[in-house]
């Protein structure tokens, strides 16, 4: 930073050295957010009045408030610039405490136990509305944010139609459930299309992926941003097939009705969320189990070995097409699974819940989580869900975590979301829980070593 | 070396959530019954519809319309019990629906509930009110077959697709002098179901069917929707190259717009004509004056401007929202005062289930339409109305069974 | 027989959109050849052009018909107000998000996702800003029609977004052939650190070359506004449009994206001649599947450095 600076032709002025001065510099950006602040929590505009919404944000109190806020923040990052060295050494005695302890596998296991049994309990405090949030909006996209993982944090490709996979299995369930205008040849319950709808998920996948994986990353993004796109035209369109946009009602829920020789036992899952809960919470843990070993193992390596340098790794004889197949098909059969469990729970589908949006949340769930971090995933996909419907149930009236003064409009939810994103692909591109392998290559790329995705080479080159 | 102390600091955090989402589940359901001021005590209405996303226009119309007639009934005070508002946004979506409903299913203050204002999310949380007995009146949602999947809850206080789609092509044909039609819906369940009731009664009414299409809703109109907005003037190409006479559009008022600028700017001169989704005027306003001049557009929604009872309701609403009320404010105004009428009868203990019971021989004459339902959940009496974009304002015309 | 029925009146609508995408693609081209990076944003940009022309004319016009030169003054005033707004927007873009990335020499994927955060966060702070309903651009002329070509009726509009995209093309392709900025961007293409040696300002030309896209991208918004409205989320179909053209010509290679644009625009005006408008996105995207399949760098090939 100072030597692109030093660098600069400077001017002889007295304000352009003023300027150049560090702090202050900082200082103005952090009130240019201050300001940018107060405009995104001031009112909503006015049609036909371009003015209206800057003019009366920017104005007494609240701008006072946002500037205020923005002097804060320089505060505490000068504070911060001068004081980490200090606080980095005095946490480094807990920390290698804590790292001591963490390394015995008795104390990670009791951790994950522990996580487990509050999963299991606290749920059973909570009202039916935050249950539902729990199956629909963070379980079932905490699956789908899985699989995506597989695809993006692993292997590294940027798939960004990864719903359409989601829509397979959803519109399977519903075929095998006859709620659609074509009619199957035997109709079971949704738990018996689980098969064929990872099946499906997964031929489609391949299908997909046969032809389009020996393109560039970039070419990959949008040829799968145009499968979703199909995907989703084709579920509209196709009236006499998917029932158009009216979708397909009465999925049946999830049902067990062992046969009468083993005592004819039968349980229904219904309409409530906590059963739903239980069986999602158990099918998610085995995934995790189960990538876990798959990170692990010949495949995960070989996934890594493609992020980190595809012709290195073709070298040593790994074929890429086929790993970067196998990753796709596994991340899209979750997603198909995923599918199967979201169509039987909301018992209704329509394509609008299958659009590039919906692809992009997931997308922003691994990021915000920890690309390449399993346990990350399912956090991002708990917090950021958590916050949307947070912010969603209690609209219009401020939210007590932030000042009243500061309230979030829930239109303006994506805003919020993008400056997120930016701000942590910034300050901490990792994630939230991070994969120790990707935050190592990041900061190995960042030292100029290696790539960190398949993408090839960083984007620009060092600057001098 | 630093990651790992940051994933310990993450997961407090993580936990914390959690427990804060235990919290406000349970501090939610927690205060049942409270006791309003005056030693009254409170129930609540419940409103799910659309108040974010693209169409949130409409549920902020319906929202504001129950709210206004929540609180003249406490103004009011005849009532043995205080009334408030509980709005849970779905978003106007399939996937928004659930997680709105349960948050007025959960709330048992929740006796009743206004909505959902769409159809798919009526399809969505159809179920699970049923299975809460929470009454659910629809003051919007007109796709047909929502009475045929069986919630024992719902109502319907509109006229469906039927009521529109058929007259509409009666008028067109019979009255506007059209003979050949070109149809265009823009593949919503809406647009598609009002598509079909207008094409069944075509060749009924002597018109002819000189081409249809589908054209999707564009990104400029719908955040996220993935039609083309260059598609219209194509779409004029057909429209020209078909000699067709007039077209019928099936769908909302900004992409109409957009279509009605691009016929007449490939200088298509016939009839245009459009439902209750078009019904807006920002549909003039997008399109141009000039361009949208003698539009017909029709629509459940009476005229609450013309309506000789509609002076009051449109000052108070203005006065209370500083807006003029939009398409289905008065609708959902008089959805919430049928509620309210039956809520009367009930004493001061209503239960979810009295409510349910009691609604389905309500007999309310509102401002816009007399609220009394047949076996089928829909209303007795359908009515649909007529309107004319006349220099650029949405002048009422009359009702459609008696104009043609 | 539906193919030849009204060819020529959807080759011309097919033209003019093509133009648009190309003016658009042109934008995710050249930050692609210098930066190897899908500005996501870009859409963005588009929409910021169409919101500035908007409110000029708005302000304009008022309730006044204009006619005459005030027409023609309109045009091109909006026009530029609108490009020189996409290109503060793309600058500052560039800036704020892009640049502390580079400084870190993040992974690509970082890139991505912050393009992707700014086009959610831009999008959203206008629709917060300026209302969340599309308004049209006042009438700022009379559209009437000019001549025909075999039965395909041309209009005053055809004609504005194809002379002005043609003039803005041309001038790109001789400011990227002759002048010594386009020599910076084609060299800092080619080899951006071998250029930095050579005493290219890298930082300089990266930026130059994000507010050229700009101010194209801001005059497509404004141009695209004059027919089809301005709305906050205006940019997402077109940029998804144009950024697919700008693959199908070869990514990274102006030449392709301007040939690339015109021949998405046909390609979809005459699939839709037989089937259902619904289905146009379906053909554009096949027609790029089927065209990366045979030639994975698209039409004309990749590299910025070697278009021209």
């Amino acid at each position: 930073m100072t030597v692109s600076e030093a660098a600069r032709p400077g001017g002889p002025t007295r304000t352009r050295e003023l300027l150049q001065h560090r702090e202050l510099r900082r200082l103005l950006g952090w009130l240019g957010g201050g300001v940018l602040l107060a405009v995104m929590t001031g009112p909503q505009g006015v049609i036909g009045q371009p003015t209206y919404a800057i003019s009366h944000a920017l104005r007494g109190g609240h701008l006072v408030t946002c500037l205020v806020v923005g002097v804060v923040m320089w505060g505490l990052s000068v504070g911060w610039s001068h004081g980490r060295e200090s606080v980095h050494a005095g946490l480094a005695e807990p920390r290698a405490q804590l790292r001591t302890a963490w390394e015995q596998p008795a104390v990670r296991r009791g951790f994950y136990l522990v996580l487990l049994a509050l999963a299991i309990f606290l749920p059973r405090l909570t009202g039916q509305f935050w249950q539902g949030v729990l199956v629909e909006q963070i379980g079932i996209y905490a699956l789908l944010a899985l699989g995506l993982n597989i695809v993006v944090g692993f292997a590294g490709l940027l798939d960004l139609g990864y719903v359409a996979f989601y829509a397979i299995g959803a519109y399977t369930t519903a075929y095998f459930t006859d709620t659609l205008p074509v009619h199957p040849p035997f109709t079971i319950n949704p738990f018996l299309v689980i098969p064929f709808a990872v099946l499906a998920a997964m031929l489609a996948g391949l299908i997909l992926g046969a032809p389009t994986l020996r393109l560039r990353g970039d070419y990959l993004a949008i040829v799968t941003l145009g499968f979703g796109e199909i995907i989703t035209i084709l579920a509209v369109n196709l009236d006499s097939i998917t029932n158009g946009s009216r979708g397909a009602f009465g999925i049946p829920s999830f049902s067990i009705r062992l046969p009468s020789w083993l005592g004819g036992w039968h349980y229904e899952w219904g309409l409530s969320s906590l059963p739903y809960y239980y069986l999602l919470l158990g099918f998610t843990v085995t995934i995790l189990v189960l990538f876990h070993l798959l990170e692990n193992s010949r495949v995960g390596r070989a996934w890594v070995a493609i992020r980190e340098d595809e012709v290195a790794a073709q070298a040593c004889g790994i074929p890429p097409v086929k790993y970067k197949l196998m990753a796709f098909a596994i991340g899209a059969s979750t997603s198909g699974f995923a599918g199967v469990l979201y169509a039987s729970k909301i018992s209704f589908i329509n394509p609008s819940s299958f659009t590039v949006s919906a692809s992009i949340l997931i997308l922003v769930l691994v990021i915000f989580g920890g690309m390449g971090s399993l346990f990350g995933s399912v956090v991002g996909a708990a917090v950021v869900q958590w916050f949307f419907k947070y912010v969603q149930k209690n609209n219009g009236a401020p939210i007590p975590l932030i000042h009243k003064k500061l309230p979030i409009d829930v239109q303006d939810l994506y805003m919020y979301v993008g400056a997120l994103l930016i701000l942590m692909m910034i300050f901490r591109p990792q994630g939230i829980v991070p994969s120790r392998r990707r935050a190592r290559e990041i900061s190995m790329a960042e030292h100029g070593i290696g790539g960190a995705d398949a993408m090839a080479a960083p984007v620009g080159s060092p600057t001098p | 070396m630093d990651r790992k102390f940051i994933v310990r600091a993450a997961l407090p955090i993580a936990l914390g959530a959690v427990a804060l989402t235990a919290c406000s589940g349970s501090s939610g359901s927690g205060s049942t019954g409270n006791n309003g001021g005056g030693g009254k005590k409170t129930y609540t209405i419940g409103f799910q519809g659309p108040l974010s996303g693209g169409n949130a226009a409409l549920g902020i119309n319906e929202k504001d319309g129950a709210q206004l007639a929540i609180d003249q009934a406490n103004a009011k005070g005849d009532l043995p019990f205080k009334l408030q508002l509980k709005p849970a946004d779905d978003q106007g979506s399939a996937d928004g629906s659930p997680p709105a409903a349960r948050s007025l299913i959960g709330d048992s203050n929740v006796i009743a509930v206004v909505g959902p204002s769409f159809s798919g999310a009526s399809d969505a949380a159809g179920k699970l009110y049923s299975q809460a007995n929470l009454l659910m009146v629809t003051p919007s949602a007109t796709l047909p077959d929502l009475v045929n999947h069986g919630f024992t809850t719902f109502y319907r206080a509109v006229a469906d697709d039927f009521a529109q789609g058929p007259p509409d092509a009666d008028y067109l044909i019979k009255k506007a002098g059209a003979k050949k039609v070109f149809l265009i819906d823009d593949t919503t369940d809406y647009g598609k179901g009002l598509a079909s009731a207008f094409k069944g009664e075509l060749s009924k009414a002597g018109g002819k069917l000189a081409g249809s299409d589908s054209a999707p809703q564009t990104s400029t109109c719908i955040p996220g929707a993935t039609g083309s907005t260059s598609q219209y003037p194509s779409e004029a190409s057909k429209v020209k190259s078909s000699g067709a006479d007039s077209v019928f559009y099936a769908g909302y008022y900004c992409d109409f717009a957009l279509l009605a600028k691009a016929l007449r700017n490939a200088g298509f001169k016939g009839q245009l004509m459009s439902g209750d989704g078009s019904d807006d005027s920002k549909y003039v306003q997008g399109a141009g004056a000039a361009n949208a001049n003698g539009t017909l557009l029709s629509c459940q929604c009476s005229d609450i401007a013309s309506n000789p009872n509609g002076a009051s309701f449109i000052s108070a609403y203005k006065s209370a929202f500083h807006v003029d009320p939009g398409a289905y404010s008065a609708e959902s105004f008089d959805v919430t005062n049928a509620v309210i009428s039956v809520l009367k009868g009930l004493g001061s203990n209503p239960t979810r289930q009295a409510v349910v019971s009691a609604f389905a021989s309500v007999n309310y004459q509102g401002l816009t339409k007399a609220i009394t339902f047949g076996s089928d959940h829909n209303l007795k009496v359908q009515t649909a109305f007529l309107y004319k974009v006349v220099n650029g304002k949405i002048t009422y015309v009359g009702d459609l069974s008696k104009l043609v | 027989m539906c193919f030849t029925h009204n060819f020529w009146s959807l080759t011309i609508d097919g033209l003019n959109n093509g133009f648009l995408y190309a003016l658009i693609a042109l934008g995710y081209t050249l930050v692609y050849g210098v930066l190897q990076l899908i500005n996501f944003a870009h859409s963005e940009v588009f929409m910021s052009g169409g919101f500035a022309g908007l409110f000029l004319t708005q302000w304009w016009v008022g309730s006044g018909t204009p006619g005459g030169a005030e027409s023609i003054a309109l045009v091109v005033c909006g026009t530029a107000v609108g490009a020189v707004t996409g290109g503060t927007v793309a600058f500052l873009l560039e800036r704020v998000a892009y640049r502390p990335l580079r400084r870190r020499n993040a992974p690509r994927l970082a890139f991505l996702i912050t393009a992707i955060g700014a086009s959610f966060f831009l999008f959203s702070l206008a629709g917060k800003l300026f209302g969340r309903d599309a308004q049209g651009i006042p009438t700022l002329y009379g559209n009437g029609k000019l001549f025909s070509v075999f039965g395909g009726d041309v209009h005053l509009y055809d004609v504005i977004v194809a002379g002005s995209a043609c003039a803005m093309l041309l001038v790109l392709d001789r400011l990227v052939a002759r002048t010594k900025l386009g020599q910076g961007i084609r060299a800092v293409a080619q080899d951006a650190e071998t250029a930095s040696l050579m005493g290219v300002n890298i930082d300089r030309i990266i930026s130059q070359t994000f507010v050229i896209g700009g101010l194209l991208g801001g005059a497509a918004g404004f141009l695209f506004g004059i027919a089809n409205n301005v709305g906050y989320t205006m940019g997402f179909v077109p940029g998804l449009k144009a950024f697919t053209a700008a693959v199908l010509g070869g990514i990274g290679n102006i030449r392709g994206a301007m040939l690339g644009g015109i021949a998405l625009g046909l390609v979809e005006n005459w699939g839709v001649t037989c089937v259902r408008n619904s289905w146009r996105d379906v053909i554009a995207f096949a027609i790029l599947v089927l065209i990366l399949m045979f030639r994975p760098t698209g039409l004309l090939g990749e590299r910025l450095g070697r278009s021209a």
